[in-house]
């Protein structure tokens, strides 16, 4: 039985690469724009804010400069395609399965909250740095943003300057 | 031609519902790649697995490759691209806290949205916490709006900062890109590990 | 490996194609008289009061005033923020660097849009971008956004929003003031929790 379950071997990286590639040009072509993700997460917070807290969100400098972001936006839009399209993936590749995925020697607690504390410090960082690795670093690299080659540069320089650190999370 | 939303080619409602299209290809692309697995994003900053390395710049190589051959055919207008605006400081700043958030969590946002669609739970609570730090970041917002937008340079592109043509800058770019990846492919095998396998064609 | 190498064959001479072919750029420098003729029936240098003050009170580090009166007019009274270019000034050396740049969003005005537009001519037909005029000038901006009239209570809804939004404009830029650049940030407070529309420029994007 195992063996039948075994998931299938991933695409090769260069071709994965070129694919990705092609999905950016699609985005450019049709919409003007590149891909994103953490911009989808700030237009829900701000919509839910709003909707939560409607009082507050007329107080805070923050959501009156942004009372224009809406659910109905397209990086919404294209991040449930997301989740849609990792699923069939996951599907057509047999990797559907719950699961915590950690390094061998750390205890499943410690990987959540580390990854809760990485999310945060994502969440925080994409927001001021105007974008993630997808909508700053790859989207600006392609159309040879010097934002975006910068932001790259932060990203994974500080990654590898600190992977000592974090190498019990992860070795 | 393109941008098609732009030249009111498709409607704005339209371009959303094609949004979501090319979000399934963006998220299917992700996880092919293996881009739902944390041991293989973080692999990247221990150099046992360095496909984040090469499917990124491959994919940023083959970006600038079509808009550029696109736009010499006459199919889509380069001066009606978005392109990010830079303000230095916080571009920085920003990167940086982000780099501390990938090598502790192991996912950045997109990759955690196409792991948790196939059942990672460290990526559901990666998400969690974006959601957090976004909150965050706008509740205090008043305590970094000046870091915020110090340092406005306008929508600056590499190759002009650096006095090149968009064509030799992306000529320029994938020779190192390249040579990046002959490096990456030497780190896994001198960085290989007994209890991780590449399992990638 | 094998990968790297088949990915190199073909990115590599491609590469080399693009480095090679000249730039292609969908913009011409200069505009013919036509194109001109036609910027001009469409109005497209034209920028609402609305959308500037939008820009003012989000303190749009983009946005750049440009006064083309004379200035003596600039001293007595000007938009917060603003540089002083008079018109018969706008060819000097020293100026070129702010007309001709990608960096901001220049906004001419005068006090109708006659001085302004005639700028924006000079500054379009040299084959600057970015800069526009600020539609009916000071006059019509003391009208919209400094004394706003309030609409009949049986408007839409949207021109009793663009009200609240001027009248919090208003309040948040300084009915009356003389003093210039002096950062409004203690002022912020009085901006309004409005939705007004905002003008967008091409295409959107951002993560």
């Amino acid at each position: 039985m195992s063996k039948n379950r075994e998931p299938k071997k991933y695409m090769n990286p260069y071709l994965g690469g070129v694919l990705l590639g092609l999905v950016l040009i699609v985005a450019f072509w049709v919409s003007g724009r590149g891909l994103g993700a953490s911009g989808a997460v700030k237009s829900v917070v701000v919509a839910g804010v709003e909707t939560v807290a409607p009082q507050h969100a007329q107080n805070a400098v923050y959501y009156k400069q942004h009372s224009e972001d809406s659910l109905k936006s397209w990086l919404v839009f294209e991040m449930l395609g997301v989740l849609v399209g990792g699923f069939l993936s996951g599907a057509i590749a047999g990797r559907l399965k719950f699961s915590v995925e950690k390094g061998p020697h750390v205890s499943g607690k410690i990987r959540l909250i580390a990854a809760t504390v990485g999310g945060i410090f994502f969440g925080l960082g994409s927001q001021l740095g105007r974008g993630c690795t997808s909508g700053s670093a790859l989207t600006g690299m392609a159309v040879l943003s010097l934002g975006g080659f910068v932001t790259m540069a932060a990203i994974f320089g500080t990654a590898f300057a600190l992977a000592y650190f974090a190498r019990k999370l992860w070795l | 031609m393109g941008p098609l939303v732009a030249n009111e080619i498709i409607s704005p409602d339209t371009n959303l519902f094609l949004a979501f299209l090319i979000g399934i290809g963006f998220g299917f692309v992700l996880e092919s790649n293996g881009f739902s697995s944390s041991r293989r994003l973080a692999g990247m900053f221990y150099g046992y697995d360095t496909t984040v390395l090469k499917v990124f710049f491959t994919a940023a190589i083959t970006g600038m490759l079509g808009l550029l051959f696109m736009s010499l055919f006459g199919w889509i207008d380069l001066s009606l691209i978005y392109i990010n605006p830079t303000y230095l400081w916080s571009a920085i700043g920003g990167g940086v806290i982000m780099g501390v958030g990938f090598i502790l969590g192991g996912y950045c946002p997109g990759t955690s949205f196409c792991a948790a669609s196939i059942g990672k739970l460290d990526a559901l609570a990666f998400i969690g916490g974006i959601f957090l730090g976004v909150l965050l970041f706008t509740e205090a917002y008043p305590l970094w709006e000046n870091f915020f937008n110090a340092k406005y340079l306008g929508s600056p592109l590499l190759s002009s900062v650096l006095g090149l043509s968009r064509g030799v800058m992306t000529l320029l770019i994938i020779l190192v890109a390249l040579g990046m990846f002959w490096v990456g492919e030497w780190a896994e095998k001198r960085f290989a590990r007994d209890d991780y396998k590449l399992n990638q064609k | 490996m094998k990968g790297r190498l088949i990915l190199a064959a073909v990115v590599i001479p491609l590469g080399i194609i693009i480095a090679a072919v000249p730039e292609n750029t969908t913009k011409p420098y200069k505009l013919t008289a036509e194109e001109l003729l036609s910027e001009v029936k469409e109005g497209t240098q034209f920028m609402t009061p609305d959308a500037v003050a939008q820009l003012m009170v989000e303190k749009d580090p983009s946005l750049q005033l440009i006064d083309v009166r004379s200035s003596h007019e600039f001293e007595k009274f000007s938009l917060p923020g603003a540089i002083n270019i008079p018109l018969e000034n706008l060819l000097s050396a020293e100026y070129e660097d702010i007309l001709n740049q990608d960096v901001k969003v220049n906004v001419f005005y005068s006090n109708s849009s006659n001085v302004a537009n005639q700028a924006w001519m000079i500054t379009r037909q040299l084959g600057y971008q970015n800069n526009y005029v600020l539609e009916g000038g000071l006059n019509y901006w003391a009208e919209t956004i400094m004394n706003p009239q309030k609409p009949a209570a049986t408007s839409p809804n949207e021109e009793m929003a663009r009200y609240n939004f001027r009248q919090g404009a208003s309040a948040a830029l300084g009915g009356a003031s003389v003093e210039q650049a002096a950062a409004p940030e203690s002022k912020a407070a009085a901006v309004p929790a409005v939705k007004a529309q905002k003008k967008k420029k091409s295409v959107q994007g951002g993560c």
